[in-house]
């Protein structure tokens, strides 16, 4: 099976953007190639036309010589192209098996033999009859591709598909698109992971503000190189000088931590202990959905639970909510930067306000003093170089980086002792990715505590004194992060042990 | 197969203007559905509109009975924004007005025969505290036992309902009153002063007025307000801010328990003068689209309040010169709701048509 895909001149305009700048490329079956960019570097917008979601307003698509038109995903795949999302589009209350059979027209029997074929010749190990909701990330994701391999594709294309995924369920995943290459199948892969690029791929396209701007043979290319085309900049790179902690003063002191939940989609938290030096970031990695949004709203207070204790500088905090914490100088900065951190209908500095610390004298006798509240505003606009200086702005107007910048400004203006948060840097481009770190390394080194749940592990290797792992609700234990490779976070990760 | 592709997707970008706007839209295709109605029934559909809408107010009189129809529906509205601002569904205005109508009333008859500028001060204090504690009950189920405050404070309403009704029939009922329903007439110094003389609007108005400017203020420039606005737009981020969910629920029912309360006991002071089974024409219920109509705005609710007032005054006068019954009133109350729903629907959802597709899979 020989497979030509080729783009032609694709242009695709959003009010206020250019997603996509007469972007044309050429792809043939028997390689892996890359597509790189960064968030907002029109990556999504193109493989959104090749599935068929977005029309494109000018350009065309070839198929082997054939011109072809994409309207809707059911064009995408009459033309066997196969897309598996970021997201899982999985009914989590259904078997796999009839997860599989609801959009195929295929018999159920003869269905089945094909879907046993698929699994006994990749080595996919999947329970078919087992609701999805038990499956890991990694199945969950086998049983997309393998949505899209039922129907024979010659091109499938996979959207950022490690982001969920542990170091070993990676590896395996790269195993399986090396075999689907060689047997003809023509991959195009979505990322803003740079190593990913090099281990897996044949060429890599970089995309840059809606245009390719260059495409090159990965053997030709280093990660340094692929990240300045990436960003269009030299990067310069502060590192973390390496500490000794043993002298200094315990800061935080977490005992007994348990969580039992009545929410099934919850994570139970079982018996967590641990502590942080002052001017210490400790670093808790994980696969998400192991505990770690139920840890942060702990170490919050917006859960209160009976057996914990919270020593944070020799004060019981465990039964205060996250307004009082504030008022002992803790900080928090939630994963959920849009619907939780802050609120997009609401302006700049209502979002401020939120952080309403006793000093700030935002409300001053119960009535909102707004003229102190814009003040206050405006400083960490310009003192966190956040990119607009109105303080009217609603927050849905600010692009992820602005918001999250504007956001870890207002925790740590106040100058809090501890700064607690989940996914800093999750979703953001590298740009405001190395604010960010640069933002958490300083405030450590201003003998500031910190604890970054993080999914990344890239970041926590970079940011952190000391890392564990959150694995099913359990901590591991604690190491020196020098002692930590991703490797080793990866086994942990995935639930195996290391001495 | 053939199926027809409907896409809806969220809008982002709605302006504030189009917003306050919309209601008007809705308003007007009210008149026009209502023209329709009319029309359909045989009767010349402007006509039958001026009846409706134009007569009642053609003269003194008229303004001044849909000044006093609109008091406790502005009343109640305002009240009930702080709950529906806040995420809470409270249902059951209805209830808190007839139980403030009772606790008031029976403080005004214990008062009967007392002479004294107190009387009606407390008579109407009585009155919004018997609405706060009626609001309560759902309020506490809620954030103690995770009960669903729509459900509870409807049922409440027939349990006020009933109450005033063994209350009217039984032990309050007027002795001299030939076994009539009713209570005794209140007292001269329990009623509420009228304005003008020959027209029945009373001072009830003005505590609707300092209502709304107090209201005004407590949404837009206090701490409470603020928080009753994050709350409302997001559960999870007032949670993160340390707002006491409990105690604003508390605070909320409370605030519009008393509204409802205070309309209650406006009523039974004022028009009616005494206690009798109803003392309110579903204003309880009708306040809920009156304070959506209004935007949850205070000064959006004034104008909601004035409308909704005219389709009762509409609807008496349809019924005497077109012989059609009253609860046409409640039919253009439907209307307005259902208007005001589907442009709201429009205005932040956007519909495409994908067209007609085969479905080949």
């Amino acid at each position: 099976m020989n497979t030509k895909l080729i783009i032609s001149k694709i242009s695709k305009i959003y009010p206020g953007c250019i997603a996509n700048d007469k972007v044309s490329l050429e792809f043939g079956s028997g390689k892996i190639y890359a597509l790189l960019g960064e968030n907002g570097a029109g990556k999504s917008t193109l493989v959104k036309i090749l599935s068929g979601v977005v029309k494109p307003d000018e350009g065309e698509v070839f198929l082997n010589n054939e011109n072809i038109k994409l309207n809707s995903p059911l064009d995408a795949k009459k033309n066997n192209i196969g897309m598996v999302f970021q997201h899982f589009n999985l009914f989590e209350t259904l078997s796999v098996f009839e997860n599989l059979s609801i959009d195929s027209s295929k018999k159920n029997e003869e269905l089945r033999l094909q879907v046993n074929d698929i699994l006994k010749k990749y080595n996919f190990k999947i329970d078919l009859d087992i609701p999805v909701l038990n499956l890991s990330a990694g199945q969950k994701q086998k049983v997309e591709i393998i949505r899209c391999l039922i129907r024979n594709p010659k091109v499938l294309i996979m959207d950022e598909p490690t982001s969920v995924l542990t170091e070993q369920e990676t590896d395996d995943l790269f195993v399986s698109l090396k075999k689907f290459s060689q047997e003809g199948i023509l991959i195009i892969y979505i990322t803003h992971k740079l190593k990913e690029v090099l281990s897996l791929c044949d060429e890599v396209a970089v995309m840059r503000k809606g245009k390719v701007v260059s495409v090159s043979s990965t053997n030709e290319e280093k990660i340094e190189s692929l990240a300045n085309k990436m960003v269009g900049e030299n990067l310069s790179t502060i590192k973390k000088k390496i500490n000794n902690f043993k002298n200094s003063e315990e800061i935080l002191k977490i005992s007994n931590l348990n969580f039992i939940s009545d929410d099934p989609y919850e994570t139970n938290l079982i018996n967590l202990n641990f502590s942080l030096k002052k001017g210490e970031c400790l670093g808790i990695a994980g696969i998400s959905g192991n505990g770690q949004s139920e840890l942060f709203q702990i170490l919050s207070g917006e859960i209160i639970t009976e057996s914990t204790s919270i020593m944070f500088r020799q004060k019981e905090i465990s039964k205060l909510n996250p307004r009082e914490r504030r008022e002992y100088l803790m900080a928090f900065s939630p994963e959920d930067r849009i619907s939780q951190a802050a609120v997009p209908e609401l302006k700049i500095y209502e979002n401020v306000a939120l952080n309403n610390f006793k000093s700030s004298n935002f409300f001053e006798k119960g009535l909102v003093n707004e003229k102190k509240i814009k003040e206050h505003s405006k400083k960490i606009l310009s003192n966190f170089s956040v990119n607009t200086d109105n303080v009217e702005l609603k927050s849905q107007f600010l692009s992820g980086g602005n918001l999250q910048k504007l956001i870890i400004g207002r925790e740590l203006i106040t100058s809090p002792e501890l700064l607690v948060c989940f996914n800093p840097t999750w979703g953001l481009d590298v740009g405001a990715i190395n604010y960010i770190h640069e933002t958490l390394i300083n405030i450590n080194e201003q003998g500031k505590s910190s604890i970054v749940i993080s999914t990344d592990n890239d970041e926590l290797l970079r940011l952190s004194d000391r890392i564990c792992v959150i694995y099913k609700g359990k901590l591991s234990k604690i190491m020196d992060a020098s002692t930590v490779t991703p490797e080793k976070l990866g086994i942990l990760m995935g639930g195996g042990s290391i001495d | 197969m053939e199926a027809l592709l409907i896409k809806v997707e969220k809008r982002n970008d709605v302006s504030p203007s189009i917003y306050f706007l919309t209601p008007i839209l809705a308003i007007f295709l009210t008149l026009i559905g209502g023209a329709i109605i009319f029309y359909v029934l045989g009767f010349n559909p402007i006509e039958a509109l001026k009846f409706f809408f134009v007569t009642p107010i053609s003269d003194l009189y008229g303004l001044s009975e849909l000044l006093v129809k609109a008091t406790p529906l502005c009343l109640i509205a305002i009240g009930l924004s702080f709950c529906f601002k806040s995420n809470n569904w409270n249902i059951g205005a209805e209830g808190q007005l007839i139980f403030g109508g009772i606790v008031g009333g029976g403080v005004a008859l214990l008062f009967y025969g007392h002479d004294g500028f107190y009387v009606l001060p407390i008579i109407i204090l009585s009155g919004a505290i018997g609405g706060m504690i009626f609001a309560l009950i759902p309020a506490i189920l809620k954030t103690y036992f995770n009960t669903n405050e729509i459900l509870v404070s409807l049922m409440l309403v027939y349990v006020a309902k009933l109450l005033l009704d063994y209350l009217v029939v039984g032990p309050w009922s007027n002795p001299e009153g030939f076994n009539f329903p009713e209570t005794r007439q209140f007292s001269e110094s329990a009623r509420m002063p009228i304005l003008f003389d020959g027209l029945r609007i009373h001072a009830g108005i003005f505590i609707t007025l300092a209502t709304v400017f107090l209201s005004w203020l407590i949404l837009y420039k206090t701490y409470l307000g603020f928080q009753i606005k994050v709350s409302g737009l997001s559960l999870k981020t007032a949670k993160y801010a340390g707002y006491k969910g409990k105690t604003m629920i508390i605070i909320v029912f409370i605030i519009s328990g008393a509204c409802a309360g205070l309309a209650g006991v406006g009523e039974i002071t004022g028009p009616i003068g005494q206690l009798h089974r109803n003392i309110s024409p579903d204003y309880g219920f009708t306040a809920i689209i009156v304070a959506f109509l209004g935007r949850l705005n205070p000064v959006g609710i004034i104008f909601a309040s004035l409308v909704v007032a005219l389709t009762y005054l509409g609807a008496e006068t349809a019924q005497i010169f077109l012989q059609v019954p009253k609860y046409t009133g409640q039919v253009f109350q439907g209307m307005i709701l259902f208007f005001l729903l589907g442009s709201d629907y429009l205005l932040f959802f956007k519909i495409k048509f994908l067209g007609l597709r085969k479905n080949e899979l």
